[in-house]
């Protein structure tokens, strides 16, 4: 479903990503952890173009993309890749303007053209999923976190992606709102979905991962299941990262 | 006060309203509507990436902020006229009410635009829409938003300055007033007159702005 070969990109003169290779079956789990300014989250942005790779492969589905020095996708494939994939972020981005119902509407009505009425109840359906069926009507600001981010999950479910991407999806959260989240992607995965996510949620990751990778310096310095990444790290720097992780959980 | 100057305060005003109703408010309505459009196009011309739209965008913002509207107006109707342009003051009026507030309000459009985060532009790239449906759907209703206390404040202005119109022959409200001064010799009286009314309509609108915002307020708090 994913293959990434060689993928690097830098900020000026600063390489965040140096020749990143995955691969992921289609519905696996994917998390990928490493400490703060690793390039997580590049790397997860660089899945729909929210970053842009300089140099690599990336194939999502069916479709193969190569980015080298110069030479950038043009606009039309960089909207078929984004159409393959759906995003939730950290800080949610949800539409303030637009009611939970609308939030889901919208890639829906906007970029898959379909009908008002098609499209609401697909969107009532999505919201039913992650429990809000009772909210639709709300505006983001009259729903607390956890609310908001299970709305961003349906948003980006909405217009059938391959893929669902997660970018810290419970770091902005009160630590009481995070379970309701997880709970919602736990399900997902369950029914199949391919999700990749950059979480901290350790827990998380080793109940529902396929495949965990440790980036540290732009590079994976860990690759494999669940037990083997979290139990057995070869690489010095996971270890000691992992060790943090678990200090602070008790 | 006297009677006599009771009696031209009174005789003025149904001409004075009559003026500003049939004058000054078809001005500042027609300019700002056609202004908000120029603004517009001008502001996202200045945050396009197409270098040509850009620079022509920022060069028409800075001859129209740099410049005093008085000598802007003049120019168009008493400066055209030698090179084969003769305006009717009303057109001439228009055309240089609607450069300034599209001039003006480029900046303020363009800063209301600027002030929507990132994360917003990022929810609808995810979601696979163009830049031009981001900025319809996503963009612009919120800039909208952000924009209306500024714009009022604009259109408040604008009421106001439409009576530099006089100055180029319209008869708009406050033209009216020096017609009446004219042949009633009561500078003061007809000049507080005619700022009274001013006053009044600038109140409503403000009353309007305020009503606007609330609405507006609807969904906020972010």
């Amino acid at each position: 479903m994913i293959e990434v070969r060689n993928l690097h990109k830098s900020f000026g003169d600063l390489e965040v990503l140096k020749g990143i290779e995955l691969s992921l079956d289609k519905g696996k789990v994917l998390v990928i952890i490493g400490p703060s300014g690793s390039g997580k989250s590049t790397l997860l942005r660089c899945f729909n173009l929210l970053e842009m790779p300089d140099e690599g492969q990336l194939k999502i589905g069916e479709l193969a993309l190569n980015f080298d020095k110069g030479r950038r996708p043009g606009t039309r494939e960089v909207l078929a890749l984004r159409k393959r994939t759906g995003m939730v972020f950290q800080s949610y981005n949800l539409f303030p303007h637009m009611t939970a119902l609308e939030n889901v509407m919208e890639a829906q009505v906007t970029v898959q053209k379909k009908s008002k009425e098609a499209a609401r109840s697909r969107a009532l359906e999505l919201l039913d999923k992650v429990g809000l069926a009772d909210k639709a009507g709300n505006y983001p600001h009259q729903l607390s976190g956890g609310q908001q981010q299970r709305v961003g999950i349906a948003r980006a479910m909405a217009a059938d992606p391959e893929v669902l991407l997660f970018d810290e999806p419970t770091s902005a959260l009160d630590p009481e709102l995070v379970g309701e989240v997880l709970k919602v992607m736990k399900r997902l995965a369950s029914e199949g979905m391919t999700m990749v996510v950059v979480t901290h949620e350790m827990k998380f990751a080793a109940d529902v991962a396929d495949q965990i990778i440790m980036v540290d310096q732009g590079v994976i310095i860990e690759q494999g299941s669940p037990a083997e990444v979290l139990q057995h790290p070869n690489h010095p720097r996971a270890a000691a990262f992992l060790n943090i992780l678990t200090q602070r959980e008790i | 006060m006297d009677d006599r100057k009771i009696q031209i305060f009174m005789d003025s005003l149904l001409p004075l309203l009559k003026a500003g109703v049939a004058y000054t408010v078809p001005l500042t309505l027609i300019s700002f509507a056609l202004g908000l459009v120029l603004a517009i196009l001008t502001a996202l011309a200045r945050l396009s990436k197409i270098s040509v739209l850009k620079a022509a965008a920022g060069f028409y913002v800075w001859i129209i902020r740099g410049t005093p509207l008085l000598v802007q107006l003049f120019i168009i109707f008493y400066g055209l006229p030698s090179v084969g342009i003769t305006l009717d003051p009303f057109i001439a009026a228009i055309i240089g009410f609607t450069l300034s507030v599209g001039a003006y309000g480029s900046e303020i459009v363009r800063a209301a635009i600027q002030s929507i985060p990132a994360g917003q532009w990022e929810a609808a790239d995810s979601i696979g829409m163009t830049r031009t449906q981001a900025l319809r759907r996503i963009i612009m209703p919120q800039a909208a938003r952000v924009s209306v206390p500024p714009l009022a404040n604009s259109f408040i202005s604008l009421v106001k300055d439409t009576s530099l119109a006089a100055s180029i022959t319209y008869v708009e409200m406050f033209r009216k007033a020096q017609e009446i001064t004219a042949t009633t010799y009561e500078p003061l009286l007809l000049y507080s007159e005619v700022a009274l009314i001013y006053l009044l309509f600038c109140t409503v609108l403000s009353a309007l702005q305020h009503y606007l915002e609330r609405r507006l307020a609807r969904f906020s708090a972010r």
